[in-house]
């Protein structure tokens, strides 16, 4: 589903060159529950927006699902994003004016689902996250794990092939935290591949991987031991 | 994406900031009520003048003393209060012969004070022969017109307007028969005239004396020209070739061989129309210039309130585009909001000037007790609803390029 071939970003200001990611080199199939994780300055949040077309490399290969992402356009980009990708941020990203409903919607406004279609899609994410009867609710006045879980269901919407996770328990007490984690791995178990981006190792078992990242290059790239036994202790 | 969608969105966030979306759109509001009351006022202005002109009746023709040249807009020297003596009996006597013309008639006119007992007005006296009010079509409601006999025995008789009648005499009463006091002549009332009303230009044509124009020439004027000779045409005629008899007539009378060199201007009720049309259409464009900066000031508004709402959602902006926002659906959205900010704006402005409009008509027909069109221009309104959404796109582009333009990762680690 993805392969990167000696990955490379180096960022130029006023001539200085600063290299994130130093060549980077890995495959992630379909249906993989991978980690990234790395202290702060190691090229994680990099290589992330990269692997989600927020950004573009400056050196190496980028292949999702066959394509090249080097040869297409920055439209070809957005709607790639828009059908194979969803996004869930550590601040929710929630335009706190929309309702629930509304907010869902969105990422259906840019794939031009037809109005009368959407209703029916937004439900089932909304209930796939168990907030049915929260869907005519302004976005404000939801709690933040209620809010995190809203902001899972939009990413769901549009049936992506890859969720991006991005601290998604950043900002959540521990029990909110663990809800969200727990419908994460519901959404692997059924099939769906998810990247996770973590500082917290408890947070990174979830995942059958973990990719280590520091200044710029992988450290370690391995399988996680006894995931099982990982989400238990962290539900607990 | 979808139209539906971006008025949707566009809706919702004005409906957000209500009170800031209703700021905004007062510059707007302001500048297309002010175009539209103005436009309004102008149209109303040209109906009113133009009416007047009108009433000088098709078929007249009139001459004034002195050239004009070739110029569209330049006036005869006696309009400019230069005496010119140039139209006399004989040019009316010739004028009198032509096949075309079915009457010439001439005036002399003054300003004197009239007096009647302890009252006293100063009017503008018009000495003209008798035809003069057939010619005109100037009615006489009481009495009668003076006769040609009147004008050859230079008897003291007069007609005046109704505005003079009430001023010396008092509202309602009769005062043919009376006998008023012109520049130490004593002439006695004969008629009162029917009102005509104001006149271009404010002056009240009703406030006159009509004398008979042997009397005002040679007794109050001492003059043997004429200010002016009206001629108007034969029914079988066509009004242009009367037009360019009296030319020729007039020009073999004055052995003028160069058109250009004329020492006399020809009008016709046509020729006025479409100078006091132009006049007064440049008069109302002008006012609409002068409105329309107040649009500039209120698109300046717009597009400063667009740039700080495009730093305030930024994160938005970072978010919708990864989602699958195209730098052209974050323009389009940007835009349709400064849009429709400013076509709202437009069209309460347009609903505010209608009201402006409808409230100088009142004022204006029933305090004043003027006669004046509530002229509405379908133009003006259409004008408002392009010129406000325009304005929409022109001080909107540059901010939702500013959002569009926006780097999605920058956008979303917006704090």
């Amino acid at each position: 589903m993805i392969e990167v071939k000696d990955l490379k970003k180096d960022y130029i200001d006023e001539g200085d060159v600063t290299s994130a990611l130093r060549g980077v080199s890995f495959t992630i199939d379909k249906g993989d529950f991978v980690s990234i994780m790395g202290p702060s300055g190691s090229g994680k949040s990099t290589l992330v927006q990269i692997l989600s077309f927020l950004d573009r490399s400056t050196g190496g290969s980028y292949t999702f699902l066959g394509k090249k992402i080097d040869d297409l356009s920055d439209v070809e980009l957005a709607h790639i994003r828009n059908k194979s990708i969803g996004f869930v941020f550590q601040s929710f990203n929630l335009l706190t004016r929309l309702s629930v409903y509304e907010n869902v919607e969105i990422p259906l406004i840019y794939s031009d689902v037809p109005v009368p279609e959407r209703k029916k899609m937004i439900e089932d994410a909304v209930h796939s996250v168990g907030l049915d009867e929260k869907l005519h609710v302004e976005t404000a006045k939801l709690s933040g794990g209620q809010k995190q879980r809203i902001a899972i269901a939009r990413a769901l919407v549009n049936d992506p092939d890859i969720i991006f996770a991005d601290e998604p328990t950043g900002n959540l007490d521990s029990v909110s935290g663990a809800q969200v984690m727990s419908i994460l791995d519901g959404l692997h178990d059924a099939g769906r591949t998810v990247i996770l981006v973590t500082h917290e190792t408890a947070t990174a078992e979830f995942a059958d991987r973990i990719i280590r990242l520091r200044d710029g290059v992988i450290e370690s790239d391995e399988a996680v031991k006894n995931p099982r036994h990982s989400k238990k202790e962290f539900i607990k | 994406m979808r139209v539906s969608d971006l008025v949707k969105s566009s809706q919702a966030t004005l409906k957000h900031g209500k009170m800031r979306s209703l700021l905004t759109m007062l510059g707007i509001v302001i500048g297309i009520s002010s175009v539209i009351v103005l436009m309004s006022i102008g149209a109303s202005a040209q109906q009113y003048i133009l009416a007047q002109v009108q009433g000088l009746g098709s078929n007249l023709i009139i001459v004034i003393p002195g050239g004009s040249g070739n110029g569209r807009f330049a006036s005869p020297a006696s309009a400019q209060g230069i005496v010119v003596t140039s139209l006399v009996q004989q040019d009316v006597n010739n004028l009198e012969q032509d096949p075309s013309v079915a009457a010439v008639t001439e005036e002399n006119r003054g300003q004197a004070n009239a007096s009647f007992e302890d009252n006293s007005e100063v009017v503008t006296f018009d000495g003209v022969p008798a035809n003069f009010f057939a010619v005109r079509n100037f009615n006489v409601t009481e009495g009668y017109a003076f006769t040609d006999g009147d004008v050859q025995a230079y008897n003291h008789v007069a007609v005046i307007g109704p505005t003079l009648a009430a001023t010396l005499f008092g509202a309602g009463s009769d005062p043919v028969g009376q006998y008023i006091e012109v520049k130490n002549i004593q002439f006695r009332i004969v008629g009162v005239l029917a009102s005509t009303g104001t006149g271009a230009f404010g002056v009240d044509q009703d406030n006159i004396v009509m004398v008979p124009i042997s009397v005002a020439q040679t007794q109050m004027l001492g003059v043997t020209y004429f200010n002016d000779i009206m001629v108007q045409a034969n029914a079988n005629y066509n009004i242009s070739f009367a037009q360019q008899r009296v030319e020729t007539i007039l020009e073999q009378d004055h052995n003028i061989t160069d058109p250009n060199k004329d020492d006399f201007t020809i009008e016709t009720q046509q020729s006025v129309l479409s100078l006091l049309g132009n006049i007064t259409n440049i008069l109302t464009l002008f006012l609409a210039a002068i409105a329309s900066i107040s649009l500039i000031v209120g698109g300046i508004g717009i597009m400063n309130i667009m740039l700080v709402s495009v730093i305030e959602r930024t994160k938005e902006i970072g978010l919708r585009k990864s989602v699958g926002a195209t730098d052209k659906d974050i323009l389009q959205q940007f835009l349709v909001e400064s849009v429709m900010l400013t076509f709202i704006g437009g069209v309460i402005g347009i609903a505010l000037g209608g009201l402006v409009v409808g409230a100088a008509w009142l004022v204006i027909t029933r305090v004043a007790d003027a006669s004046w069109a509530f002229e509405f221009p379908i133009s003006a309104i259409l004008l408002a609803v392009a010129v406000s959404s325009v304005t929409g796109i022109a001080f909107g582009i540059y901010p939702a390029r500013q959002a569009a333009k926006k780097s999605p990762i920058e956008a979303l680690r917006y704090e």
